[in-house]
């Protein structure tokens, strides 16, 4: 087989008949496109976008619903050797206002020269927005998009050009814009080709996603991986399954589908969220492999969805594990897959964990042992350092942050010199996760950088810190948020703590705590759990006067056992 | 309020736990933050359960969840009679 040199090469050399996207909406409603027909598609796309002056190498900002069109676009401006992005699709929780400000930042950042919206794209979210100075507002339906041309020449692309942008976080991060070229995308699938021993031109795999398209997982695992390895994939919308969790045993059953990836909290979610007296009507028997990714790996919560579905045909290998990141186009590590047992779980001495850093493996279950699944081996071509605080190298069994170097890699944040100066050191990303390596496995121990994983996403406290600080009653500046995990959940839940500027405040909690709640929602769409009120002074500051995020979570956990007891 | 929707209140007051907190027939739950978006299939369910219709979750937004009276209007828009509800009928044996 010919190694294709781009996106486009890959995608032209699929099998015309061969169905590529079945689009899944409900029981009685769904629709498949060839990689002929999404071919065809994508290409009158192309022709829509340079009919409106898009050229090579320009970006497109696609805010579209989870469907074909969005990836008919997205492939379309590809095609033109212009550099497409993906972006959340407006959330109803979300104030327009608030939108309004993130895309123009977001837009003008990329200097995008068109912005592809759909034709029911609510006009409040745009407003007057400026969206750079020279972007154009497309809106593409499915009448508009057979307006272009068929057949028009093509330019070549060349492999170490950029592909597109991926995003790696949900709020701030839109502005961290992860620029891949071709030739990165490709060596990672020709990687993951190869650890997931995807036959070639053989369409023995199909995919399910319901993962979004402007994250990794979705983009790159379930929209990139299927169109060069020529893939079936059965997709539905994020927000059609969250309120239909039970899709997922329904979609396996019925389109046989073998490969998903999933974070973690969703092992938990499907199991609880489907009636038990449904669980026999589904077979599961085609799984060869459903990724836990994106979240720290819990290993109770893959055994509880193991728990739940092995008398409908889940094998146990099938669960696994990979640690992967935007930033490395996607996975870093891969565990077996069709290998004689899943992902490894060890189990470590507790205090020499908490107080030296140092793996000291224990029996299973001894007191007072911690215990961690791995995230498998090193993809080929790709590197993995730990490093302590000094940025010293740790051997094996030595926790640390973990740095990512490879092919693989990618070469700045879009436009941020700044950022990329602070993210990637003499070849290096920091990626500011904690693990440690263990036989030659990576095992994924939390976070070093302040972020919040919710459900996959990423979250930066200081987004919501600044919401809940700019409430009146709060003291500014005096508010940490923080993740706190919900082993009911499977995910962490955000819970902020702030002091109110007189002490009188806190007879109004209630009210004030309404507020804060709802602002936080409208300001980011993500629901905080609970708002603890103090009093002035509460809230432990570092010696530059800062609140001191790591002392005060512990004085909260101390106050509140109710917390911690979950854990 | 109908008693349907006397129903649906009580249950939301007590998914979300919180004292002191009133929930009307058009209270924002969604939007304001009092529920999160992964509570949505219990609502859905309970809907369901409420009103004796089988809703499909593919023809509903969240939006249309956000309020107990929007609740009750999507089960009107969308819902189907139970009788046809193909997800409890057993299953043909397969292979």
């Amino acid at each position: 087989m010919i190694r294709p040199n781009n996106l486009i090469a890959a995608l032209d050399a699929a099998p015309a008949n061969r169905p590529f996207i079945t689009y899944w909406v409900d029981e009685d409603e769904r629709e498949t496109v060839t990689f002929g027909e999404f071919a065809g598609r994508a290409r009158r796309q192309a022709a829509v976008l340079r009919n409106n002056g898009v050229s090579v190498g320009e970006r497109v900002v696609i805010i579209m619903p989870q469907g074909i069109s969005a990836m008919a676009t997205f492939v379309g401006a590809m095609m033109l050797g212009a550099v497409p992005a993906f972006l959340a699709y407006p959330n109803f929780k979300v104030e327009p206002s608030k939108y309004r400000f993130g895309l123009a930042g977001v837009t003008a950042n990329l200097r995008a020269k068109a912005v592809v919206i759909d034709e029911e794209f609510p006009d409040e979210m745009l407003g007057h927005v400026a969206l750079g100075e020279e972007a154009k507002l497309l809106r593409v339906g499915a009448g508009r998009e057979a307006d272009g041309e068929k057949d028009f020449p093509m330019g070549d692309i060349a492999s170490e050009s950029l592909a597109f942008i991926q995003h790696s976080a949900g709020t701030t991060g839109l502005q961290k814009g992860v620029a891949l070229t071709h030739g990165a995308v490709l060596r990672q699938i020709e990687h993951l080709r190869g650890v997931l021993k995807i036959k070639s031109n053989d369409a023995t795999d199909i995919i399910y996603n319901w993962l979004p398209l402007y994250h990794d997982m979705g983009l790159i695992a379930c929209f990139m991986l299927p169109l060069v390895c020529h893939l079936p994939v059965v997709m539905q919308s994020p927000l059609d399954w969250v309120m239909q969790p039970e899709s997922t045993l329904q979609i396996f059953t019925e389109c046989k589908c073998t490969l998903a990836w999933m974070p973690n909290f969703a092992f938990q979610f499907v199991p609880r969220r489907t009636p038990q007296k449904r669980w026999a009507q589904y077979d599961l028997s085609s799984v060869r492999a459903l990724i836990n990714c994106s979240e720290p790996v819990r290993a109770s919560s893959m055994l509880e969805f193991h728990n739940a579905f092995s008398s409908i045909g889940l094998k146990k290998t099938a669960l696994q594990s990979s640690y992967a990141m935007a930033e490395n186009v996607f996975a870093v590590t891969q565990s077996e897959i069709d290998g004689p047992s899943g992902p490894a779980v060890i189990w470590a001495d507790g205090q020499e964990f908490r107080g030296a850093h140092r793996i000291a493996p224990v029996a299973e279950g001894a007191a007072g042992a911690v215990s961690f699944t791995s995230s498998g081996r090193l993809l080929p071509g790709q590197l993995v350092r730990i490093a302590s605080n000094s940025g010293v190298a740790l051997g094996e069994g030595f926790v640390g942050e973990i740095l990512v170097s490879g092919d693989c890699l990618f070469e700045g944040y879009y436009n941020r010199p700044d950022l990329t100066a602070k993210a990637i050191v003499d070849g290096w990303y920091y990626t500011g996760d904690l693990g440690f390596l263990l036989n030659g496995e990576l095992f994924v121990v939390g976070r070093k950088k302040d972020l919040l994983i919710i459900g996959g996403e990423n979250i930066y406290p200081q987004d919501i810190e600044e919401i809940v600080g700019s409430h009146p009653a709060i003291h500014d500046g005096r508010v940490i948020a923080m993740g706190v995990y919900n082993p009911n959940l499977g995910t962490e839940e955000i819970i902020a703590v702030a002091e109110v500027e007189r002490e009188e405040d806190l007879a109004k909690a209630g009210e004030i705590e309404t507020e804060i709640r709802s602002s936080v929602t409208s300001g980011l769409g993500v629901a905080v759990r609970t708002i603890f009120l103090k009093p002035p002074k509460w809230i432990v500051k570092s010696t530059a006067g800062k609140p001191a995020r790591s002392t005060t979570r512990e004085k909260l956990l101390q106050e509140h056992p109710e917390l911690s007891a979950e854990n | 309020m109908t008693p349907e929707a006397q129903q649906m209140v009580q249950y939301i007051v007590e998914m979300i736990r919180k004292p002191g907190v009133t929930v009307e027939e058009n209270t924002p739950l969604v939007s304001s933050g009092l529920i999160d978006s992964m509570a949505l299939v219990d609502l859905l369910t309970k809907l369901e359960d409420i009103t004796h219709l089988r809703i499909p979750a593919g023809k509903v937004q969240p939006k249309d969840m956000d309020t107990v009276e929007k609740m009750f209007a999507t089960a009107q828009r969308v819902g189907k009679p139970r009788a046809v509800k193909p997800l409890d009928v057993p299953p043909p044996p397969r292979r």
